[in-house]
């Protein structure tokens, strides 16, 4: 009707009606999705609020002579390296994931969205039960220490609650079959956890800084 | 009158507003009335300052009267095709007024002022100054302090004249802000720190001074002044100020003392050499010698003293002290004894 | 008698289907559930002016108090909550929601010649977190327990130990929860503003209005999380116990002021930017000239909110910082100034090389270029630390920021009113008014504002809710409040002249200014759907391209990128604006309201210390995402 294929190939992506088209329409677009950068944004405020937790962090450091205060214990290094080990390793099924719905393959798409979920819940598990131990041995209005220790790990605790939350969303969507909604959103979702892991990092880095 | 005229000639008519009330303002507080040098740094600064802010507007005012004059050459749609008139000049007046003036003027104000000026208005080196006060801000009043000696006092600085003296200032509850303009800018009062600032007076002479950083209800009746006095006088009034209280020399002063000693006031107030031992309010040993009361907000005279006495929330409503409910001979009696505190 | 059937414009089969598929649903069911940026910026511009009314009124009773020494028509408590008030609201429910949510939403899709934002449902969602953050802190004043430590709530005089009643509650939440609503539109504007441009308009052939907005959202979305983290950190320390900003454990009163102040200067930057943008479309459409040094405004756009981030603690001048990082902070408050000022002159240039048309919508450029240089200059003094040590706290600042926000903030606020009057009306107005309204406007904020520079160096300190006479401020501050009032006569009849225009002035046709960007080149007001076809674009003026426009027509009548299969808009690469695919846009949803709701019931359950409950609402809150994801907008 409106005799525009012939002179702009340019692909109706979100008309996609079948697998076969979807997986057409995303590779011949150019460039990624608003929605991808639409979560860019959000991970740049959200790195942003890190930032400025972390920001406290140091300040309240360089104000407090003796660090971590007398009567806390220094944060310990092995186990929460290892789960953040263990969180890092998630990365690359929620990539392949995207890669694979991208390509049409939504057996494979779901089968790694299925084993980063189980990672990422086990990790979450751990964290919390970690989190609730550390608030007994002292809690969070003890002094500036405790108070920025556990917002700061508390806020990353709960983007990665929000990251799973992402995932099993995708899960259920992609029961459904595959539309280039759901493709951008596997995208977008995989991108946020890379996010969120290299927030971990950072967040980890500060925390056992104290130790230093 | 023309629009662009207009324009210039309201501003100019709160300039000569300004000056001719600024030349001779005597009200204490005046920033452009100097009595120190570092507050004449600051003053010379602003003249400058001013000077070169009313060229840069009359600069702006003059190209807006210019567009003014050159309006309605042209018809609408006129803007052929990429055409732009006068482009090459345009960019040169951007470059030159938009770029290398202001940095021509913003590097030369920054380096006299923050280079320079700075150095004459930052906390003081110990070795510079003879004399150290300690004021501690309140919710609202102003706790000041001798280090060395046995003086407290409140709302009044005494230091000598002529003579650098340094101003430890830290706050007790809030934020607030220790501010004399003509003796030197503000610092603040904050709790858990110490900040110092040098009063060095020019001359005798009574300066006002105010609270500057909102601190509640009552930040607008948090005034103090500083008197510099000649450095024997100061001498006497801080031997003065050292020393505890009078005892209350006949019986309607020894009345007021009962009821002050057993009533609510000293629970509050320090009566130095009585049991009053308190730190909500002032200290109150030398309270008879200070010109106002509550900060400013009262002069010391007796009826004021006696309506402060019973009716403290309706001067300063929200401040510490509630309301007393006194008789007239009560409220006498402790005006009496108040005012025997010298 | 035969009848005369007009012939059918060319294309007109073509803008009846797209008149069908972009048909908005009718009545107030319409309004609850829209997603069209037009009706979005409608909605904002309504309840921004009466925020406007409700900051005025504050600031009025403020000045009748002041008017004389020693008032009593309002008590301490309550001048500190309508001061507080005044600042909370002028700042984050007038001027930000009025720029960015209403200009913005309504003109940034016009401009790039795209037909919606780039995610409409997020953009109702962002209107109505706005009005339910606003309605939120206002419930408060009624109550009596507004927030009263001032718009910046210094602690310790905000912890819960000097401000125990909930008016700092209302103050944290409130401010996290409007902030939410601006950070979604700073980041619906970025995403918009790089990916759904229309084809052919690169980067550089992007108006200068859409670069200012990109500059304002990208600093929305660096300097919003943290004034979050601070608030989220005052919160805790208020409700919890902890001890972020409490010396006697650790913490410091000076972390806060930092914190707030890394945000609250770019704010300003932000506030004032979008009000560029708007004099840089005024400009060239009223001098019938394109804007001077183009690429140079367009780069100080953007220079003047990434320095702003650098400039913060020259707020904190008085708070006893070592010297050398006062120093730092001057100097890079002294690079701020630059592309301050190669605006200003660029403006200027343009004025006079160009056929300056003094109606009202250039007065108010004119009358913004000297006030914002009035403020500016003074800006420039408090670089010299000495001198902001002296005036800080004081009238000289107000009068300062003053000259800035209703100088450079609402005098183009004002004029962009009258300039886009007919566009969005349909209807032009009374021009006469329209002048008298300036001039009186213009004398009024001068008389009001200027005098305070004067108080200021006499002594006069801010947030004092009376004053005593014998210190020579007394008639100085009797003009100030004669200044507020002559102020309100002229913005009513400003407002009054609106609204009898829109009932009687004459029609206005789609380009009554011969203006320079695109939504000249349709309807007033515009359909729903913005542009028949993808408007062909090869520079930033486009409405002055006539070889484009008529191309354009010879477009539509071949049904060439109408696209009308659905409701369809074209998606570009983000800096050369190529082709890259075309995307479905949703229809009305109901979902953004029923989320606005469910956040605004988690903040007042947080409010009242009902935290089990604040959490279940959030739970509800991620069932209506779930709700709302659920339905894809191809469907």
């Amino acid at each position: 009707m409106s005799a525009d294929p012939a002179r702009v190939p340019v692909p109706r992506t979100t008309g996609a009606e079948s697998p076969a088209e979807v997986v057409a329409a995303v590779r011949r677009r150019a460039g990624p999705p608003a929605a991808w950068w639409g979560m860019v944004v959000l991970i740049a405020s959200e790195a942003t609020l890190f930032g400025a937790f972390i920001g406290t962090y140091y300040y309240l450091r360089f104000e407090t002579p003796v660090w971590p205060p007398l009567g806390i214990p220094e944060p310990k290094v092995v186990v929460p390296l290892i789960l953040i080990g263990c969180l890092a390793l998630t990365a690359p099924p929620m990539l392949l994931a995207y890669r694979a719905a991208a390509a049409g393959r939504l057996r494979a798409a779901r089968g790694y969205l299925v084993l980063a979920l189980v990672v990422q819940a086990g990790y979450f598990a751990f964290e919390v039960h970690d989190f609730r131990d550390q608030l007994h041995t002292y809690g969070i209005t003890r002094n500036a220490y405790s108070s920025i220790y556990y917002t700061l790990l508390g806020a990353d605790h709960a983007h990665v609650l929000l990251g799973i939350l992402f995932t099993a969303w995708l899960l259920a969507k992609l029961a459904g079959g595959l539309t280039t909604y759901r493709v951008n959103a596997a995208q977008a979702i995989a991108w946020y956890w890379v996010a969120v892991i290299l927030l971990t990092f950072a967040v980890i880095g500060t925390l056992l800084s104290a130790r230093v | 009158m023309t629009g662009r005229a207009a324009r210039r000639t309201g501003p100019l008519i709160f300039l000569l507003a300004a000056v001719l009330l600024l030349a001779g303002c005597g009200n204490g507080q005046n920033a452009l009335a100097p009595a120190s040098h570092q507050s004449r740094d600051i003053a010379d600064l602003f003249w400058w300052m001013m000077g070169g802010a009313w060229i840069g507007l009359a600069i702006v005012v003059a190209l807006l009267f210019w567009s003014w004059k050159r309006r309605n050459r042209r018809g609408l749609g006129s803007d052929r095709a990429g055409e732009k008139p006068g482009e090459r000049a345009s960019w040169y007046v951007v470059v030159a007024a938009g770029i290398a003036m202001p940095i021509v003027v913003v590097a030369t104000l920054f380096v006299i002022s923050d280079i320079f000026v700075i150095q004459t208005t930052q906390a003081p080196a110990s070795a510079a100054t003879k004399l150290t006060v300690q004021v501690i801000g309140h919710q609202w009043w102003w706790e000041i302090r001798y280090p060395g000696t046995r003086a407290v006092t409140a709302n009044e600085i005494h230091i000598p004249a002529r003579t650098p003296v340094r101003v430890e200032v830290r706050g007790a509850d809030v934020i607030h802000s220790f501010w004399v303009p003509e003796l030197n800018r503000k610092i603040d009062a904050i709790p858990g720190r110490t900040n110092s600032i040098v009063l060095d007076a020019d001359e005798a002479g009574r300066y006002r001074g105010q609270c500057a950083e909102f601190c509640g209800l009552q930040h607008a009746h948090m005034g103090f002044y500083v008197f510099a006095d000649p450095p024997a006088r100061f001498r006497s009034w801080l031997a003065h100020e050292a020393t505890p209280a009078a005892p209350p020399s006949s019986a309607l002063e020894r009345t007021g003392q009962r009821l002050f000693m057993g009533g609510a006031c000293s629970s509050c107030h320090t009566i130095r050499g009585t049991n009053a031992q308190g730190y909500v309010g002032p200290d109150l040993t030398h309270v008879a010698d200070r010109t106002t009361l509550a900060a400013l907000t009262l002069s010391n005279r007796r009826s004021d003293l006696a309506g402060w006495i019973g009716n403290a929330q309706h001067y300063k409503p929200g401040n510490q002290m509630p309301d007393l409910n006194l008789t007239a001979s009560e409220r006498q009696a402790l005006v009496a004894y108040l005012e025997g505190l010298r | 008698m035969a009848v005369v059937v007009p012939p059918r414009p060319a294309g007109a089969e073509y803008v009846e289907r797209l008149e069908r598929q972009w048909a908005s649903r009718p009545g107030v069911l319409g309004w609850l559930t829209t997603t069209d940026h037009k009706r979005i910026g409608l909605l904002y511009f309504w309840t921004t002016l009466a925020f406007f009314g409700a900051g005025g009124v504050e600031a009025l009773i403020m000045r009748t108090q002041l008017s004389t020494p020693n008032e009593h028509i309002v008590s301490p408590g309550t001048y500190d909550e309508l001061f507080s008030m005044h600042g909370i609201t002028m700042i984050f429910f007038f001027i930000i929601p009025m720029t960015t949510g209403a200009f913005g939403n309504y003109l940034i899709p016009l401009m790039i010649g795209a037909r919606d934002m780039a995610f409409p449902r997020m953009n109702a969602l962002s209107y109505w977190i706005f009005l339910a953050s606003g309605l939120f802190i206002y419930t408060s004043l009624f109550m009596g327990m507004a927030p009263n430590a001032g718009w910046f709530d210094y602690v310790p005089l905000a912890s819960r130990q000097f401000d125990p009643g909930r008016n700092i509650d209302f103050y944290c939440l409130g401010i996290i929860f409007n902030s939410i609503a601006s950070t979604l539109t700073a980041g619906q504007f970025i995403v918009t503003i790089f990916k759904s441009r229309a084809p052919g308009m690169s980067l550089n052939r992007m108006p200068l209005f859409c670069f200012a907005f990109l500059a304002a959202s990208l600093g929305l979305l660096f300097a919003l999380p943290v004034l979050s983290a601070n608030t989220i950190f005052l919160f805790l320390d208020r409700n919890i116990g902890t001890h972020f900003f409490d010396p006697a454990r650790g913490g410091s009163p000076l972390l806060w002021q930092h914190l707030f102040w890394i945000f609250g200067h770019p704010e300003v930057y932000i506030l004032i930017v979008p009000a560029f943008g708007i004099a840089t479309s005024i400009i060239p459409a009223f001098t019938q000239r394109r804007l001077t040094a183009f690429p140079l405004v367009a780069i100080a756009e953007l220079l003047v909110v990434f320095i702003g981030f650098g400039v913060w603690a020259h707020h904190m001048f008085a708070t006893g910082m070592p010297t050398i990082s006062m120093v730092f902070f001057a100097a890079a408050t002294a690079m701020v100034v630059i592309p301050s000022t190669i605006q200003v002159f660029a403006w200027c240039m343009s004025m006079v090389t160009g056929s300056a048309r003094f109606r009202t919508p250039l007065l108010f450029i004119a009358g913004f270029i000297f006030m914002f240089v009035t403020g500016g200059l003074t800006g420039i003094m408090f670089l010299a630390i000495p001198f902001d040590q002296q005036v800080t706290d004081t009238y000289f600042i107000i009068a300062h920021f003053h000259y800035i926000i209703f100088g450079a903030a609402v005098f183009p606020i004002f004029g962009g009113m009258y300039f886009w009057f007919p566009k969005v009306t349909g209807r032009m107005y009374f021009e006469r008014p329209g002048q008298i309204s300036f001039w009186i406007i213009f004398v009024g904020t001068n008389l009001l504002f200027f005098p305070m520079h004067i108080v200021g160096l006499l002594g006069m300190t801010r947030r004092v809710y009376t004053y005593p006479g014998g210190l020579g401020w007394t008639a100085f501050n009797f003009a100030e409040t004669v200044g507020g009032f002559i102020t309100l006569v002229g913005i009513l009849l400003l407002f009054g002249n609106l609204v009898v225009s829109y009932f009687r002035a004459p029609r206005a046709d789609q380009d009554p200014w011969h203006g320079p960007t695109l939504e000249w080149t349709t309807t007033s007001p515009p359909p729903e759907y913005n542009f028949a076809v993808v408007p062909t674009v090869t520079s930033p003026y486009p409405n002055w391209d006539d070889a484009d426009r008529e191309r354009d027509r010879a477009k539509l009548a071949r049904g060439v990128l109408v696209l009308d299969e659905g409701h369809e808009q074209p998606a570009v690469t983000p800096v050369d604006g190529r082709f890259a695919e075309i995307v479905e846009m949703p229809n009305e949803s109901p979902w953004p309201v029923v989320l606005a709701i469910s956040l605004a019931l988690v903040f007042t359950m947080l409010l009242i210390e009902k935290y089990v409950i604040a959490g279940l609402m959030g739970i509800l809150c991620l069932i209506t995402l779930l709700a709302w994801s659920w339905k894809e907008p191809q469907e």
